[in-house]
């Protein structure tokens, strides 16, 4: 086992992360990397009480986490990063080129977001963001629950995503 | 990260209010602000305790604040609820609170889904099918099944809306409570124990007279539950069975 | 005859209106749990037993389905109200009935789960129309969605229940004529079938849980000795 997961989600850690995709893949730990909450004490509480006690949770920014990233992949356990936007994944892929897989798990409404799917809401300039990322031969998905069919960035931003 | 104000006080009647309005909470849940109009209309009775009342600035920017987006566990959402409505009536600084309503959701969803959804739930359940197979009366079944459920459900609305309001935004010492901590670990053992016993007694129920067919259909049980979770993430159970019902249907049918 | 069915079948849509409203809108008590809401159809034309057997048989399927945020999943408070009616009212030993009844159920269930999820955008809608007022803090405008979304989803419920019956009942009664299947066949098909997708929820849920597969063995030999022994 090692990191195997790579997700978007602007709720970080919640049901369909720690439940969802955390029982039935057997989670053991967390890489939660934003740089906001990497210096924030009592959001770091906070996260750290949404996660079951067997779970490990990892806050990083991007910096720690490019620097630590061999160490996660060498991990026995099975891991998921989680970044809370676009820009943090854009820019960890940067600096990572040995990250191939990206999962949308969920963006939702903002001003000026469009609907892509039902969990997914995005502006032109974060559209544009992701198709970059998968120029680079990052696999993009939408994908919010296992259960959940995975989505492939074009039909996602065809608006076809799941409804 | 706040300090409370100890003189600030909430009465009764709007406690009360709040309560009831939170059993709505997901009333108007949609895909843009999910349960964020329902935190409003749950806060609603709290902010009118604000200057100026209801037609008073700082309840408009209020609610303003509370209908945008939000989504956390419906039962454990009374603790962010609690803790919003304390915040606002002690004049917190915004900035303080709009950065609690991005990071509490999560956590609050977290703990509810693993203790509710994924622990009390199933176990209530189970605790039902078994009173089933040991014969009990349906009013009795029905009853275990309710009495069991709400008292965890009722529990935590009343809970969580103390909670939050006595910790104002200092809501991770309240998270840190044991049985959000170490229950859903008990649960999910209870409920694997319950359920193990539950099927097979209210398997046999339902089968009733003419029990022979009892070995046969354990082993298809066993079968079918291997291929469910081997399918897992593909197929979910309950649709594979769809098709499987549909294909007995036709085949006895047309045989 | 057809007019006089269609009147018995209101209180019917009154009972999916409440318990598909419990679902997730008000008060979330899981009234709508396929163990409560089909012994309550049943109870409505006297046969809370059998109405109990039913929501037995569909609380294995919904062991699987869990609320989770904005995924989706089926619907139970309608259709076991469906489900649980189709099966008190058909006659015992009527063969296939129990076969039908879950199949008329699960087939609600999804198609209820498709209507919460039309709701959920049609609320969107309301959002944005609202939106205006609401930047402005309207408490009307806030207290019209909360109170519009619950009177939708209690409409929907309601309609759910009463298309799915006006099309199964019927359909029931044409498939049971000719089915030849045994009622115990019948049962133990869909025991089979419930069982095996309730076991694979459980081990998904607890799996992970030190201790937990061990509790589920230990269940399981305890329970197959109760079984044993009420034969």
């Amino acid at each position: 086992m090692t990191l195997e997961m790579f997700r978007i989600d602007d709720r970080l850690v919640h049901g369909q992360v720690v439940v969802g995709w955390g029982q039935p893949c057997a989670l053991g730990f967390l890489v939660l990397v934003d740089d906001a909450v990497a210096q924030s004490a009592w959001e770091q509480d906070l996260y750290r009480m949404g996660v079951p006690p067997e779970m490990e949770i990892i806050f990083d920014t991007v910096v720690t986490a490019t620097a630590r990233l061999s160490e996660y992949r060498a991990d026995c356990r099975t891991g998921m990063l989680i970044t809370s936007d676009i820009d943090t994944m854009v820019r960890l892929a940067a600096a990572l080129p040995d990250i191939r897989n990206v999962t949308v798990g969920g963006v939702h409404h903002k001003p000026g977001r469009i609907a892509r799917a039902r969990y997914i809401y995005l502006t032109p300039e974060e559209a544009l963001r992701l198709q970059a990322l998968a120029a680079c031969g990052v696999t993009v998905v939408a994908q919010d629950v296992p259960q959940g069919a995975a989505t492939p960035l074009d039909v996602l931003l065809r608006g076809e995503g799941p409804t | 990260m706040s300090s409370r104000n100890p003189e600030t006080t909430l009465p009764w009647r709007v406690r009360a209010a709040i309560l009831l309005r939170l059993f709505a909470i997901q009333g108007a849940w949609n895909y843009e602000t999910m349960m964020g109009n329902g935190v409003a209309f749950a806060l609603e009775p709290a902010l009118r305790l604000l200057p100026g009342g209801h037609r008073g600035e700082p309840f408009r920017q209020a609610m303003t604040r509370h209908s945008g987006y939000f989504n956390a566990h419906p039962y454990l959402a009374a603790v962010a609820v609690g803790a919003l409505a304390r915040a606002e009536l002690d004049g917190v600084p915004v900035s303080q609170i709009e950065r609690f309503r991005v990071a509490a959701p999560g956590p609050l969803g977290s703990v509810g889904d693993r203790l509710v959804w994924a622990g009390w739930l199933p176990f209530s359940s189970c605790v039902a099918l078994l009173a089933f197979g040991l014969g009990l009366s349906p009013g009795g079944v029905v009853l275990v099944f309710l009495g069991t459920f709400n008292l965890l459900h009722l529990g935590l609305r009343i809970w969580g809306l103390n909670a939050g309001w006595s910790q104002g935004l200092d809501v991770a010492a309240t998270l840190a409570n044991p049985v959000l901590r170490q229950a859903p670990a008990y649960v999910a053992r209870a409920t694997a124990l319950v359920a193990g016993m539950a099927l097979p007694v209210a398997a046999h129920g339902i089968i009733g007279p003419g029990r022979v067919l009892l070995g046969g259909v354990l082993a298809s049980v066993a079968t079918g539950a291997l291929i469910v979770t081997l399918l897992h993430g593909r197929l979910e159970g309950w649709r594979l069975a769809t098709l499987a019902l549909a294909a007995f249907v036709l085949f006895s049918m047309v045989r | 005859m057809i007019s006089i069915e269609l009147v018995s079948l209101i209180p019917l849509g009154v009972l999916g209106a409440v318990l598909g409203l419990d679902a997730v809108s008000f008060p979330q008590a899981m009234l709508s749990r396929p163990i409560v809401a089909s012994t309550l159809s049943g109870a409505l034309i006297g046969q809370a037993g059998r109405g109990l057997v039913m929501g037995v048989a569909l609380e294995f399927f919904a062991l699987e389905s869990m609320p989770f945020g904005a995924s989706r999943y089926p619907e139970w408070g309608s259709a076991s109200v469906v489900g649980g009616f189709l099966f008190a009212q058909a006659a015992d030993g009527m063969a296939g009935a129990m076969t039908v009844a879950v199949l008329a159920a699960l087939l609600t269930a999804s198609a209820g789960g498709a209507s919460m999820v039309l709701l959920r955008r049609a609320n969107a809608l309301g959002v944005r129309k609202q939106q205006a007022q609401s930047a402005q803090g309207s408490r009307n405008a806030v207290l019209a969605l909360q109170l519009g979304g619950m009177t939708a989803d209690l409409v929907r419920g309601g309609l759910l229940t009463f298309l799915a019956l006006v099309v199964f009942v019927p359909l029931q009664r044409a498939v049971t004529a000719t089915v030849t299947m045994a009622p115990t066949v019948s049962r133990a098909g869909v025991v089979a079938i419930a069982s095996a997708v309730g076991l694979a929820a459980v081990w998904k849920v607890v799996h992970t849980t030190n201790g937990a597969r061990w509790c589920l063995l230990g269940g399981l030999g305890v329970g197959f000795g109760i079984a044993a022994s009420l034969q």
